[in-house]
């Protein structure tokens, strides 16, 4: 069931996911196009997701975006409710606060060369830029890196510093799946004024699944829940960003991961558990609920 | 009674890998229901690409641990490239060998053939060279009539049909293999002549015919019943002559016609994926379905080549299918589904978006169709041989047909 409405408000609006934008062309969405949409997501009882570009935004279309409640998705905006930086290096030439929470965009490279670092904020929430090109070599990096990076959380976690990193803990936090939702639980309006299953189907080329007067029509909707993906369905890597632009690009179906998402995301779930294991004999977190041990990385191979 | 014939087991069923080298996209017939829309007489493989594709799949017997391996020739017609076959053949026996590879005292070489070739010198050269390693199906669908209905020459002055072509060498191909088995494709236009092209072959002498209705969505209003129509007169043929003792029919099987578990019984009922095909360009493909040749409104799907490759993530699709996450409602709630089958090409070909996820269901009112008139050959032919007393002795005998998908 549909939840969230994310509206891209210009073609060049920031990539908030493993997706890459890389539009230079200004298109602002047309101004009765995103009324429409505001209105039909009210009709739906939607969320709506704002997704800016790098660019003020008439004033006009500001009024029209505070007629409803919703959620700012900006890069290097402080005031927005989810505050994107690409790259490591922008962290510190944005100036941000390691108490405040944002979503940092990097590579491999830069999360391998930068991990010791990554500890150190409040609330931060790492997206993978280049998830289509990791192989087994990145694979294992990343297992030794999330090591490092668990370890030096624990360190803080228990030094009464806070700590937080998307990665190594969203999973001790989760009971049960809790990934992208694309195409069943969120939709993206795009400038174009149809409706696309995320922003990358409509930043690469994908069909639309709708228009405002005709509404959301997904064919094979069904494929886009959890229920109807044999390799996701009794996973427990709830963690996993479950991506479904991700899943047609390294398998052509929007139901099936490729290996390299499903290991990330089992790496991450078992550091996750190692992570946890070593507050709660800290004393710390211990009403949280132990994760089990697996003896896979790739629910693939328990088919 | 104790000349039944035994049970036909297709060649290490379940237990092989099926690798198919599309030699050649020519053909000499062009058969109305062929599903291979794109033949030409341009793409044929030559030796440099095929000796890549064995050092390749022989190289990296780790991920073909199979226990056996089914070497398969498909063309259009195989036997056009018969001396590329030959070479083929030859390299792939003297290369396990040489490598010591578990496949070697344990493979065959498979071909479906139009049969027009099959007394040539080369080919009969050819399977001499290959006595015991060799499974060779020759397609003939049935009558005279029937068979040329479909089966017709690939000549656009005027339609002529391929039986006499084809029937002159039946005999040569039953005193080399007189187990094998022919492949019946059956479409709208064929429906009336079931029941006596299926007599017509097992009086040339063919004690296996496998038989089924093309899955593609063909079907009129009262096919259904017409269907119905001629396998109960078949059955009646069959049972009145005892001709159950010594043949089979792969329409008429007891496994079919239930409702069907979605936990215990969820496999996918299609091998693509779990089979390799190569093109004369090089390319892989989970099944020859899935080449462009084979495709009326898709892309092909390309899962690697002979020089990078076989892409692992896109066999995952194939490889993690199952029976209930593809099928619609009615199919997972259907009191017949057991026995109901799918290509996975064509649920690709046909679905509204390019997956193999979505099961198509042209095929509903054949299969339904074909669950009456089995449960009415099984009622008659126990019951006669309940009254005869015979029914114990035949369960323990009786042929049975093949319960491969593919």
């Amino acid at each position: 069931m549909l939840k969230y409405l994310v509206i891209l408000l210009d073609d060049t609006s920031v990539s908030f996911c493993h997706y890459r934008n890389d539009k230079e062309v200004r298109r602002l969405i047309p101004y009765d196009d995103l009324k429409s949409a505001i209105i039909w997501a009210m009709k739906e009882n939607l969320m709506v997701q704002f997704v800016y570009p790098n660019y003020t935004l008439p004033i006009e279309y500001v009024e029209l975006i505070d007629t409803i409640d919703h959620v700012d998705i900006a890069e290097n905006d402080f005031d927005a409710d989810v505050l994107i930086v690409n790259g490591f290096d922008s962290i510190s030439t944005s100036g941000i606060s390691p108490d405040l929470p944002f979503v940092l965009r990097i590579t491999a490279k830069e999360f391998f060369d930068n991990v010791d670092r990554l500890s150190e904020f409040s609330a931060l929430t790492i997206v993978f830029t280049d998830m289509e090109d990791w192989g087994d070599d990145t694979l294992d990096k990343y297992k030794t890196a999330l090591g490092k990076l668990s370890r030096n959380v624990s360190l803080r976690i228990s030094s009464g510093e806070s700590s937080r990193v998307n990665l190594v803990m969203d999973r001790m936090q989760l009971s049960s799946m809790n990934n992208c939702g694309a195409g069943d639980e969120s939709i993206t309006f795009a400038p174009d004024g149809q409706f696309y299953i995320c922003p990358a189907f409509y930043l690469n080329g994908e069909p639309p699944v709708g228009t405002l007067e005709k509404g959301v029509d997904i064919p094979n909707a069904q494929l886009y829940k959890r229920s109807y993906a044999p390799i996701c369905r009794n996973c427990d890597a709830y963690n996993c960003k479950r991506c479904i632009w991700l899943n047609k690009l390294k398998t052509h179906e929007v139901n099936t991961p490729g290996r390299e998402q499903c290991v990330m995301a089992h790496l991450e779930r078992n550091e996750s558990r190692r992570l946890l294991e070593s507050l709660k004999s800290d004393g710390i977190y211990k009403t949280i609920a132990s994760i089990p041990e697996i003896d896979y990385l790739d629910p693939f191979e328990k088919l | 009674m104790s000349d039944y014939k035994k049970e036909y087991t297709p060649w290490q069923a379940g237990r092989s890998k099926n690798i198919t080298f599309i030699v050649t996209k020519d053909c000499q017939l062009a058969c109305k229901y062929c599903y291979l829309i794109g033949k030409n007489d341009k793409e044929r493989m030559n030796w440099s690409v095929a000796k890549q594709a064995i050092d390749y799949i022989l190289a990296h017997e780790i991920d073909f641990p199979e226990e056996s391996v089914i070497w398969d020739f498909i063309g259009g017609e195989p036997f056009l490239e018969i001396e590329l076959i030959d070479r083929i053949c030859d390299y792939i026996k003297s290369e396990m060998y040489r490598l010591n590879h578990h496949w070697f005292n344990s493979y065959r070489f498979s071909f479906s053939t139009n049969g027009i070739n099959y007394s040539s010198d080369k080919v009969q050269k050819f399977i001499k060279k290959n006595p015991t390693h060799l499974s060779i199906g020759i397609t003939i669908d049935g009558t005279k009539r029937k068979h040329d209905l479909n089966r017709i020459w690939n000549n656009n002055d005027e339609e002529k049909g391929s039986y006499d072509d084809v029937v002159r060498n039946i005999p040569l191909w039953l005193k080399q293999f007189p187990d094998a088995a022919t492949k019946v494709t059956i479409s709208h236009s064929d429906l009336p002549y079931i029941a006596e092209s299926v007599l017509h072959l097992y009086s040339l002498g063919i004690h296996n015919v496998n038989i089924n209705c093309v899955f593609e969505d063909v079907w009129l209003d009262g096919d259904d019943n017409l269907f119905v129509e001629q396998l109960i007169m078949l059955a009646d043929k069959i049972i009145e002559q005892r001709l159950f003792e010594n043949y089979s029919c792969s329409f008429f099987s007891e496994n079919i016609g239930r409702p069907m578990d979605s936990i215990i019984e969820n496999n996918n009922w299609c091998g693509a994926g779990k089979m390799l095909s190569i093109d004369a360009a090089g390319n892989f493909y989970p099944c020859t379905r899935f080449a462009a040749y084979s495709l009326r409104s898709k892309k092909p799907i390309i899962i690697g080549n002979v020089y990078d490759g076989i892409d692992k993530n896109l066999l995952r699709p194939f490889l993690s299918l199952d029976r209930t996450t593809q099928s619609p409602q009615k199919c997972l709630d259907c009191e017949v589904a057991s026995g109901c089958a799918w290509c996975q090409g064509e649920n690709y070909d046909a679905a509204d978006t390019p997956t193999i996820y979505q099961r198509s269901t042209a095929i509903c009112k054949m299969h339904k169709a074909r669950v009456r008139a089995n449960n009415y050959y099984w009622n008659k032919l126990f019951r006669l041989l309940e009254i005869e007393g015979r029914k114990e002795e035949f369960e323990k005998n009786k042929p049975q047909s093949s319960k491969l998908p593919c």
